[in-house]
């Protein structure tokens, strides 16, 4: 890395222009960054800032809280030990919500949850917006929300740059979504929310479910032509990264059901959980990282949507079972406008459990919040063992992406007061 | 996060014959052999695999009674289903021995039928959700075959069905077939002198027969030719579509999925899911005059290895629905010899179950088709199955013979109904 960094830095320099009139804009984030003093040449030139950052790519993986994922004997030595060796571990990074669609929606929108989000979106049905309050929330519930809510992608094309969602597994099954821009028809159920084994017909299976997919849950994108170039299947990254021009400035990469974490025991009879998260990692990690985009200007996000952590409360007089998500949050994270207020509960009936059978089992959401998964980033901007004790979540994260690509702020990503990915974690800026 | 939304299971109409098997060979089987001999080559290289596949079909010579082939049970003029209304067939080598469950219809799901599997959460609350995840696939009526030479050794090798002692009583029989020679034409001409492979390749010659042939998914029916928009439904076959759909009403869409897929690929009428129906003990088995012997599918009997999941017991695996108005039978254990008592079920079980059940005492007996202690594993959380005793039925005899009118549109043009063929009429026209 060492090597790559000095040939990046050097890149840099000699091609950092216009920079400098960035700066102003974002002082929230930025404002630990030096500028050199000049040397040799008459021309001025920009100190690298996040401005430097020109691609940025954000892999998300699911339900897995930070004590589990950083163990001091972790499943995934590679997510926990080796990455973080060559980049930061953000000890207190936060989801900010339950359960997974709300966590991808509020990273490209800063939009909360509402009652339908946050089940997932079982049915892919409109969002029905009365309002819209002082922080930019869309006020009402559903799940595709109206192409006035906007988007980073919005943003991106706006300033002309590029974006580009890469999901595993997406049309796999043609019968099931469409291989670009997959999504359920408006209105029907979404037939992604379980995954398919293998078949004849589809003799590798397809493990993508929509509702981690978080472009296609606005018309803004949906509608427009975009998606059917931008959102597509993974496979297609490996040839995007051979060159600068043709990898997008911001990246979504989502593995399908298995290699995210998500299920364990997979339909395709691999591991799942975080082995094979381990494994796909180990394959896609050091494509990213090796590509010209990345060793340029590049970032990688590694985030989880939200944590597992439960306790569980059980009342053995009334055989019951109680599930506890605490729902923590950092950063002053607001509730929004939808979910009514906490703690939440949920009665799902009879449940057998550790070989008992309970009467009933509640599922409590002390709080709103996602609670805390820490996060992974590598970039030649940051250096190697960097260890990030501040707060964020996945406001923090849009609003830093934002920050970087000089775009205003969506969404809760504007709330006052809240802390951008900042000189804690861009410490190799010089 | 998987959040679960449990959804009628409409295990519907099944069919009878012997021990319920469909015979066919994955295309991805790996070529090895049981006995380790080196494979003649791989499945798809096999030109002729799936016209030979054709002739052992109808052969009868490989049965023991020597009046026994495949198409005996899934004759071609009724969808590969069978031509009489018998609750199960009869077999073995006196062609008096019966079958415990219904022969379904061979049309259309076994290309597309995904490997026996329950999607496992890593988080420990989906975990706990997914306690009413139902397992979805794999082939017969328990999904206990995944490999698919193994499902048709099957019926070859059942007392009850082709009787074959072993597999070297199948090969004998092969060897001395008018199909043997083009056996050794496709397989090698070394193939039969194993036993092992003898029986395994038959299989695979089978199963090419019947994912290749059109005849097993021709898309013919009325309802097909609606949705490519080239005919009309009436009004009775319309507002039985609508009965059908009906989360409300019928509910059976929910998991007789009815809807155009994302590549506009025509529905299947299966989620390919399991659910505890309920149906009630049919006394014409053999195998039940013995009040200790319950048949629960997915836990066992035939199925060993889901036989501690008690969850499981009474699971069957939810059919297709095309071509089923041309059946003599209906459900797993042929309960019911005609559409519209099937049907009745349906709506009346919980509302009038004393027409269903057996009354001991002055009590209904309900489910009892399971041990006591298992019949809270029957579905009474989705429509229309929720309803209490005396309750109004979701479904009236007008709505019921609406719904039959629109399950009549799927039957395909070269069928016949087994009535039908009872009283000599042709089959169907285009």
């Amino acid at each position: 890395m060492k090597t790559t960094w000095n040939k990046w830095l050097a890149g840099l320099l000699g091609s950092a222009i216009v920079m400098g009139a960035m700066v102003g804009c974002n002082s929230s984030s930025d404002g630990n960054a030096t500028v050199s003093a000049p040397t040799a040449t008459p021309t001025p030139t920009a100190a690298p800032s996040i401005h430097s950052i020109r691609h940025v790519w954000v892999l998300t993986l699911e339900n897995e809280n930070y004590t589990t994922t950083f163990s001091a004997t972790p499943t995934s030595k590679y997510l926990a030990q080796d990455l973080p060796a060559q980049g930061a571990l953000l000890q207190q990074y936060f989801g900010t919500g339950h359960v997974s669609l709300d966590n991808y929606i509020a990273m490209i929108s800063g939009q909360s949850g509402n009652p339908d989000t946050n089940m997932d979106c079982q049915t892919f049905s409109e969002f029905v917006q009365t309002g819209t309050d002082s922080d930019g929330q869309a006020i009402g519930r559903g799940c595709v929300y109206p192409s006035t809510v906007k988007t980073l992608p919005d943003q991106l094309k706006a300033a002309g740059l590029t974006w580009h969602g890469y999901m595993e597994d997406m049309g796999f099954d043609p019968a099931r979504e469409a291989a670009t821009c997959g999504h359920p028809v408006i209105g029907t159920q979404d037939m992604t929310q379980s995954p398919e084994s293998p078949s004849s017909a589809v003799p590798n299976g397809d493990q993508y479910a929509t509702r981690h997919n978080p472009f296609a849950y606005f018309h803004s994108i949906i509608d427009s032509a975009d998606c059917g170039t931008n959102v597509t299947e993974l496979a297609q990254l490996e040839n995007d990264l051979k060159s600068v021009s043709t990898t997008a400035n911001f990246n979504f990469i989502t593995p399908n059901l298995c290699n995210d974490g998500h299920d364990t025991n997979c339909v395709t009879n691999e591991p799942g959980g975080l082995s094979s998260v381990d494994t796909f990692l180990r394959k896609w990690v050091p494509l990213i990282m090796a590509s010209p985009a990345f060793q340029q200007d590049g970032l990688l996000i590694i985030n989880f949507d939200e944590s597992s952590a439960t306790s569980s409360v059980p009342d053995m007089t009334a055989n019951t079972l109680t599930i506890v998500y605490n729902g923590d949050s950092c950063c002053g994270q607001k509730p929004g406008p939808n979910l009514g207020t906490y703690p939440q509960i949920q009665n799902f009936g009879a449940v057998t459990y550790g070989g008992h059978t309970w009467s009933n089992m509640a599922l409590q959401y002390t709080s709103y919040g996602g609670d805390r998964t820490g996060a992974v980033m590598l970039s030649p901007f940051i250096k190697g063992g960097t260890v990030s004790t501040t707060g964020y979540n996945h406001y923090s994260m849009l609003r830093s992406i934002e920050d970087i690509f000089n775009l205003s702020h969506l969404g809760y990503a504007g709330q006052d007061g809240l802390t951008p990915f900042g000189s804690d974690i861009f410490n190799n800026l010089h | 996060m998987y959040i679960h939304s449990r959804r009628l299971v409409t295990s519907l109409f099944a069919t009878a014959v012997i021990g319920s098997t469909i015979l066919w060979v994955h295309a991805a089987t790996p070529a090895t052999t049981p006995s380790g001999a080196h494979p003649p080559a791989k499945a798809q290289t096999w030109p002729g695999a799936a016209d030979l596949g054709r002739a052992l079909f109808f052969d009868r010579g490989l049965s023991a009674s020597g009046q026994m082939a495949c198409a005996t049970c899934h004759d071609p003029a009724h969808a590969f289903a069978p031509a009489n209304n018998l609750a199960t067939q009869l077999g073995g080598p006196d062609m008096k021995h019966q079958g415990l469950r219904a022969a379904p219809s061979l049309r259309y799901t076994l290309n597309r039928m995904p490997r026996w599997h329950v999607e496992q959460p890593s988080a420990l609350l989906e975990r706990l959700e997914a306690q009413e995840l139902p397992p979805t696939g794999g082939l017969t009526w328990d999904g206990r075959f995944d490999k698919l030479e193994d499902q048709a050794a099957f019926p070859l090798l059942n007392a009850d069905e082709m009787a074959n002692g072993s597999d070297t009583d199948f090969a004998n029989r092969l060897r001395k077939s008018p199909n043997a020679e083009a056996f050794r034409r496709v397989f090698g001409d070394k193939i039969l002198a194993s036993d092992k492979d003898a029986l395994h390749y038959a299989g695979i010659a089978l199963a090419q027969y019947q994912l290749e042939d059109q005849a097993f998914h021709p898309y013919s029916s009325k309802f097909d030719a609606w949705m490519d928009g080239k005919a009309q439904l009436t009004a009775q076959e319309l507002r039985g579509k609508q009965l059908f759909d009906d989360p409300k009403s019928g509910n059976c869409a929910s998991c007789h999925f009815d809807a155009k897929g994302a590549n506009g690929a025509h529905p299947l009428f299966t989620d390919y899911q399991f659910e505890v129906l309920g149906v009630p003990r049919n006394s014409e088995l053999a195998a039940n005059k013995n009040p200790h012997f319950f048949d629960m599918g997915l836990c066992g009997p035939l199925r060993q290895d889901q036989a501690k999941e008690k969850t499981y017991c009474g699971m069957f695996r939810t059919p297709t629905l095309r071509n089923v108005a041309t059946r003599g039978s209906f459900f797993h254990n042929g309960r019911y010899r005609d559409l519209k008592t099937a049907l009745q079920f349906y709506v009346q079980r919980d509302t009038h179950p004393q027409r269903w059940y057996p009354v001991k005492n002055g009590k209904v007996v309900k489910f009892d088709d399971l041990p006591a202690d298992l019949r809270g594993n029957v579905d009474t959380n989705d429509e229309p199955l929720t309803r209490k005793r005396g309750g109004k039925p979701a479904w009236n005899d007008q709505q019921i013979n609406d719904v039959i009118a629109f399950l009549k549109t799927l039957n395909d043009s070269d069928t016949t109904t087994v009535i039908e063929a009872a009283n000599g009429k042709p089959r169907h026209g285009g």
